[in-house]
């Protein structure tokens, strides 16, 4: 049965110094997909700058908003009305051939196709001293890997918020042991993309109420690339399989290709942005 | 006639053995197309060459044709020397120069989009995919972007030489945003002031076309559904080393020279402002590199671009000269492919030859270019304007070691070339009051737009002012002459 949700996304961005003139970009629409449709969204700002839609450098709607005021605090908010099908995460033909004997991986076609998705990046890269963190399973296949891999993700780091931002990388990370989804979730992408598993990072929202990690903002997981199966979604924050409580907004390679709000802010002076998330759930 | 002891200006020209002399043959005599040109010059005693030096010095400060030097502890304004004894190419060498180069710029442009695309070259094993996933310059924002009218490379500089063996080879590609044409332009203006005579004894192509061809080039590429393209020329801004060039070419093309501050992005379409309101803009010639075009998709602390501007030219709105991420077919490492690369999508061999290159990054060759640096050329793959380069025969045994400890450290960031015996030319050298022999290469500006291409007939010769010097770059303390290309 399909699930209605409506979703409540809220910013507030203060400045230290007033600017003068700025740019903001909110990727935080969800995209459209087999799995989901947006019947409706409204995008309101409390100055009533104009905004408009466009796309980001990967082709993915975001919401553009201009100002020319001199101003010291604007606020965002948006709401959206989506349909979402009820997803079997176990919907596909399970491949059982053995990692250590899947050719595909080392193809040139497969590798070439893929290039993107297993570039270490800054965020994805595994300190040298932590290459063999993990290693996978050669007997078994691709995908009882990265659900095993989805696990020790999982129990490896503790879930804990304010610790971390936007800018730690992986090797504090693995050091602290704690973190927030955008943390697990990149460790899950680096271990994949050493065992030569494409990987993306995919942001958006979590459905709350069913007491998993991550739902009053935005939420991250990983979209790994299993030959013969296709991307499949998994949630290292929750160690489960993205399923109908995953909305999805974009991916990319890391976080930085998916930082919901990004500004180009002419001014001095240091900013702040504070934001929120809401998920309503209610069966249609 | 013709022998240099007899000519004043030339009297005291030393000729070193081994070296290829573009003016003087073997026993001493100019050659056949240069004959009436040292006549001419010959005319000159010493000090009226000097003088008429000075003239065209003055001349290029007073048309405040600078440029400038980064580095050391601060930027430098400084002429670009020139050397008023031109370059002659004849007719059928051109011709190779000028097909040769087409052919390089028709087939990086293939190659671009083939890697944006498909990536058949990977695929097929010509070309290894570790030099795309290790490349800061292949961007992940292209990929599956149809570029207006499949050009990537609109514009591009073709560094050549001339080897002791007397053939052309190709030094590097440039397809980001090459300089130097104006220079060339300037160069025949300043020659035709000093010594408007010479020009009524040769045949040379005009080099002033340049900026029509290249307005045409761009008003070619045009995006879908627009009948008179606006097209503007976009500059980081006067601070910038080649802004002199910036603004010559506006104005030559009669297109406005804009800063980012002057264009506007509103949904996904350009407009420049101007005092009659909002014009929209169609093809921008962007002199502006990749990741500064627009703050909101790349350098977010950047004021130099345009916020909006990708996603404008994703949507096909606005045309980029040369396309975002052209930048990793000119890596000196995809150089040494470029034969592959032509024979892969022209079925054609190369009509100008690439110079034998050794990838650090491959073991075996590592060891090699480690063990023989003192008869080898080493360049960072990914720098412009001669920086970086090591030539192995002019460094000391310690300088020796901190190449080899720079390569060891990240081998994927170095080449190494044999050093070529590049062509000399009589250069006047100031300090000595007479003509010495100095290295030259050629820059060549091939444009590429929809169904057709252009080169323009003369090039940027550059000299390396120091004696033995093999690199040319202005940033380099090298000078230019005026190239004369002549006609059938």
């Amino acid at each position: 049965m399909p699930l209605k949700y409506s979703l409540v996304y809220k910013a507030e961005n203060t400045y230290q110094a007033p600017i003068t003139r700025a740019f903001w970009q909110f990727l935080i629409l969800p995209e459209a997909n087999e799995t989901q449709e947006l019947i409706q969204w409204h995008f309101t700002n409390d100055l009533d700058e104009t905004s408009g839609l466009s796309i980001n450098g990967l082709g993915f709607s975001v919401i553009r908003v201009h100002s020319r005021k001199k101003i010291s605090k604007i606020s965002f908010t948006a709401k959206f009305m989506l349909v979402k099908k009820e997803v079997n995460p176990f919907n596909f033909i399970i491949d059982d051939t053995p990692y250590e004997k899947h050719e595909a991986l080392q193809s040139i076609d497969f590798r070439a196709e893929h290039e993107v998705y297993l570039r270490k990046t800054v965020f994805t890269s595994l300190p040298k001293q932590y290459i063999g963190i993990y290693s996978f399973d050669q007997s078994i296949s691709i995908f009882e890997n990265l659900k095993f891999l989805n696990s020790w993700v999982f129990e490896h780091l503790y879930f804990q918020s304010g610790v971390t931002d936007v800018y730690t990388d992986l090797e504090q990370i693995i050091e602290n042991r704690h973190g927030v989804c955008q943390d697990f979730t990149h460790l899950f992408c680096a271990i994949c993309r050493e065992h030569g598993i494409p990987v993306r990072y995919v942001s958006g929202y979590l459905h709350q109420g069913n007491g998993y990690f991550g739902d009053s903002q935005m939420h991250a997981w990983a979209e790994a690339h299993v030959p013969e199966i296709g991307w499949v979604g998994f949630d290292p924050t929750n160690n489960i399989l993205a399923s109908s409580n995953h909305i999805k907004v974009a991916h990319g390679k890391d976080y930085q290709d998916c930082a919901p709000i990004k500004g180009v802010v002419y001014g001095t002076g240091t900013n702040e942005t504070n934001y929120s998330v809401e998920v309503y759930a209610s069966q249609q | 006639m013709g022998a240099r002891h007899d000519n004043s200006l030339f009297k005291s020209y030393l000729k070193k053995e081994g070296l290829l002399d573009e003016v003087f043959d073997n026993t001493g005599e100019a050659k056949a197309i240069y004959q009436e040109l040292f006549r001419l010059y010959g005319a000159h005693s010493i000090s009226d060459y000097v003088h008429l030096n000075n003239k065209a010095k003055n001349s290029f400060f007073n048309q405040g044709i600078t440029f400038q030097v980064y580095g050391e502890n601060e930027a430098k304004e400084k002429i670009f020397p020139f050397d008023l004894f031109p370059r002659i190419i004849d007719s059928s060498e051109w011709e190779i120069i000028e097909s040769g180069s087409i052919q390089r710029s028709k087939a990086l442009n293939l190659f671009l989009w083939d890697i944006y695309h498909e990536k058949r070259i990977i695929k097929d094993n010509v070309v290894p995919l570790d030099l795309l996933s290790s490349s800061s310059n292949y961007l992940h924002q292209m990929m599956g972007v149809d570029p207006p009218n499949g050009i990537y490379n609109h514009i591009s500089g073709i560094d050549i030489v001339k080897h002791s063996d007397g053939n052309y080879y190709v030094l590097e590609d440039n397809i980001r945003c090459p300089s130097g044409v104006s220079y060339v332009v300037c160069n025949r203006t300043a020659l035709k002031r000093a010594l408007f005579g010479v020009f009524n004894h040769y045949q040379a192509h005009t080099v002033t076309d340049y900026a029509e061809n290249l307005l045409d080039i761009l008003e070619s590429v045009k995006p879908k559904g627009v009948d008179n393209p606006t097209c503007v020329v976009i500059t980081p801004g006067m601070f910038n080393s080649a802004y002199y060039e910036h603004s010559y070419l506006a104005k030559a093309m009669g297109v406005e020279l804009v800063e980012g501050q002057d264009l506007f992005v509103e949904n996904d379409f350009v407009y420049m402002k101007t005092i009659n309101g909002p014009e929209r803009v169609d093809v921008i010639y962007r002199r502006i590199d990749d990741l500064f075009i627009d703050p909101l998709e790349f350098k977010p602390d950047s004021a130099l671009g345009v916020p909006g501007l990708f996603a404008a030219y994703r949507k096909g709105n606005v045309c980029l000269a040369n396309a975002p991420g052209t930048g990793v077919a000119d890596d000196k490492a995809i150089y040494t492919y470029m034969p592959q690369i032509i024979k892969y999508y022209l079925n054609e061999e190369p009509i100008l030859n690439n110079v034998q290159t050794y990838h650090c990054s491959r073991p075996d060759e590592l060891n090699f270019v480690l063990e023989n640096i003192d008869k080898l050329v080493i360049k960072p793959v990914d720098e412009a304007g001669g920086y970086g380069i090591s030539i192995g025969n002019q460094l000391t045994k310690s300088e020796i070691k901190a190449v080899q400890n720079q390569i060891k450290e990240n081998p994927r960031k170095y080449v190494a070339q044999p050093i070529l015996s590049l062509s000399v030319h009589p250069t006047y050298i100031d300090k000595k009051e007479s003509f010495e022999q100095r290295h030259i290469d050629l820059r060549t500006f091939t444009l590429l737009g929809k169904d057709k291409e252009f080169v323009l007939k003369g090039g940027l010769t550059r000299v390396a002012l120091k004696e033995g010097n093999l690199v040319v770059n202005s940033s380099q303390g090298g000078g230019s002459k005026d190239t004369w290309v002549l006609k059938k």
